[in-house]
């Protein structure tokens, strides 16, 4: 279990990778559905059978062919041949390296950092009496139906009005006489 | 995998993140990067979630993949009205407010 967590998270940055550095934008589309798609099943791993099965209808259906047609629009044989990276990507490296390195520093000092992978006795208990429901994937979904409609339901209607006015604004900023 | 080695590796996605859009001159894949950035941040929360056995982090993690959507909407409008005014997607291109 541990070896093929790793080996998914081995897969994932590697197409991380492939996104920033691939040349063609075609190549880096790809890439990062490969990346989604062991993403998804990583939350799968973590018991996020829900979000698993959102992150691959959404990102993976949705979003990843939205882009993938839009690099189609777009894409030409000048674009290719422009030299890819910034002049400024040195410095964003060293930029980046710090912030990574930093944030890595914070984590290695923290409190998580001390508890292996080892939960707290009081949600191990939590854990056990959930695992007597018989199917833990549907019990999940019903969970989170629960918290997404119960505690979060303002926020749920602040993002259906969110991703109204942003289809709204793509059509606006596209469409051909501004 | 430990919630330590988890949070990592969010870590190094959104700082590959970060460095594909300071770096890439390419609209789209700039865009794509930012998707990573989104997905880093997306493998902490449900990381986190799976260790306190809260489920408030997949539910931000429902949000996050919405606003996602919302950005790509709004990346591709963007990147055709770019393409439509200068014929690229070089993002160096893009120096004035109006075309």
């Amino acid at each position: 279990m541990t070896v093929f967590s790793i080996l998914l998270a081995a897969v994932i940055v590697a197409c991380a990778l492939g996104v920033v550095f691939a040349r063609s934008p075609i190549t880096a589309a790809v890439s990062l559905l490969v990346g989604f798609l062991g993403l998804a099943v990583l939350y799968l791993a973590l018991h996020a059978e829900f979000v698993a099965a959102v992150q691959v209808l959404v990102y993976a259906g949705g979003i990843m062919v939205l882009y993938l047609f839009g690099i189609m629009l777009v894409d030409n044989q000048v674009l290719r041949l422009t030299r890819q990276v910034h002049f400024q990507a040195w410095p964003a490296f060293v930029l980046v390296l710090a912030l990574f390195l930093w944030m890595g520093h914070r984590l290695y000092h923290s409190e998580y950092a001390a508890l292996p992978g080892g939960r707290p006795a009081a949600t191990a208990t939590a854990d056990a009496e959930s695992s007597e429901s018989p199917s833990p994937a549907a019990d999940n979904t019903r969970r989170i139906a629960k918290v997404l409609y119960g505690d979060f339901l303002y926020p749920f209607e602040a993002a259906s009005i969110l991703l109204l006015v942003a289809v709204v604004g793509g059509v606006f900023l596209a469409k051909k006489e501004v | 995998m430990s919630t330590p080695a988890l949070v990592l590796v969010g870590f190094l996605l959104f700082c590959l993140g970060i460095f594909g859009v300071l770096a890439r001159r390419n609209f789209i894949v700039v865009l794509l990067s930012i998707e990573l950035i989104f997905a880093g941040a997306g493998l902490n929360f449900v990381a986190f979630s799976d260790l306190w056995q809260n489920l408030t982090g997949q539910v931000f993690t429902v949000f996050l993949i919405a606003v996602a959507a919302g950005e790509a909407a709004v990346g591709l409008g963007l990147l055709i009205a770019l393409y439509r005014v200068k014929h690229t997607a070089n993002v160096d291109e893009a120096r004035e407010l109006k075309g």
